[in-house]
């Protein structure tokens, strides 16, 4: 099981969804990825996409403003 | 208290910075609105309703994360629909509400005239503009209202957006004599003119049950789920 990490910081909606899209793509099943992002409508969204895929997503405010999505692949 | 180490994540992260209450600013901004509102009254009655408008439209905005941008967007993305049915919801019931206004004002006697006031044509400039604000809003990563909602935030990258989005509507607003020679012979649709108040309404209802029930077959077909 490795370890991803995807920085969208900065970014506005869609480019955190489309970064995350692509990198799930690299990963293998029982991966994990971490995704930071400050756009409170991509902390809307990627979980959003990410579960109705099927993974486990986890979301954390780690400051004002500034969330991790965690999400582990699960297909 | 909690843990640092995510279920998922197997990674020992920093420890988080404690976060600061934010409730004294909330208690200074809402003092500031009643003054605002206090001020306002002493300018015209009807302002200070506006500015309740205003404030819970903001409040409803950015609680709910409401987008139109990611309604029209997602669908092409990601196959999400579901924003897009949450528009298609308050398209359903700004319907219902404007028939309401117009139906009441043509009651009380209005003319023909205010009850066509706020219904624009259907012209060149305006599919011109649709399409130039479509492709803009999706670069900028929000519309008008969610511009503004994510500036409030702190998201600074829109505040250059914002600076734009004043910039190019005063452009607009200065060449609207120019534009409006374009909408002279344009059409002017007002569906209770059509099929009646009544069937206005229903007519109205019917094509957004349908996009709905289209919105939740895409969202099926691209994602393979309904939710």
């Amino acid at each position: 099981m490795a370890e991803f990490t995807l920085d969208c910081m900065g970014e506005a909606c869609p480019v955190p969804l489309m970064k995350c899209e692509k990198k799930m793509n690299e990963l293998k099943v029982g991966d994990v990825l971490l995704v930071s992002i400050d756009h409170s409508c991509a902390m809307k969204n990627v979980p959003e996409w990410a579960r109705t895929r099927g993974h486990n997503v986890e979301i954390e405010e780690v400051d004002d403003g500034e969330w991790e999505v965690i999400i582990e692949k699960t297909n | 208290m909690e843990n640092n180490n995510s279920s998922l994540s197997g990674r020992a992260r920093a420890p988080r910075k404690p976060k600061k209450s934010q409730i004294p600013y909330a208690i200074l901004v809402t003092i500031l609105i009643l003054g605002l509102g206090l001020y306002l009254s002493s300018l015209g009655a009807k302002l200070p309703a506006y500015l309740i408008f205003g404030v819970a439209f903001g409040y409803v905005l950015q609680r709910s994360r409401f987008c139109f941008t990611a309604a029209l967007r997602d669908p092409w993305i990601t196959g999400s629909t579901s924003l897009t049915r949450a528009a298609l919801i308050a398209f359903g019931l700004a319907a219902i509400g404007f028939t309401a206004i117009k139906y009441n004002s043509v009651l009380s006697g209005a003319d023909q005239t205010l009850a066509m006031e706020g219904v624009a044509p259907i012209g060149l400039p305006l599919m011109l503009g649709g399409v130039l604000f479509g492709i803009g809003m999706v670069i900028s990563g929000g519309c008008a209202s969610g511009t503004l909602m994510r500036v409030g935030e702190g998201f600074t990258m829109q505040v250059l957006s914002l600076a734009f989005f004043v910039i190019g509507s005063l452009w607009g607003a200065h060449d609207m004599t120019f534009w409006n020679r374009f909408n002279e012979n344009a059409p002017k649709i007002f569906l209770p003119d059509i099929f009646g108040w009544f069937g206005g309404v229903v007519v109205q209802a019917g094509i957004i049950v349908l996009l709905y029930i289209a919105a939740l077959k895409w969202q099926e077909k691209k994602m393979g789920s309904m939710e």
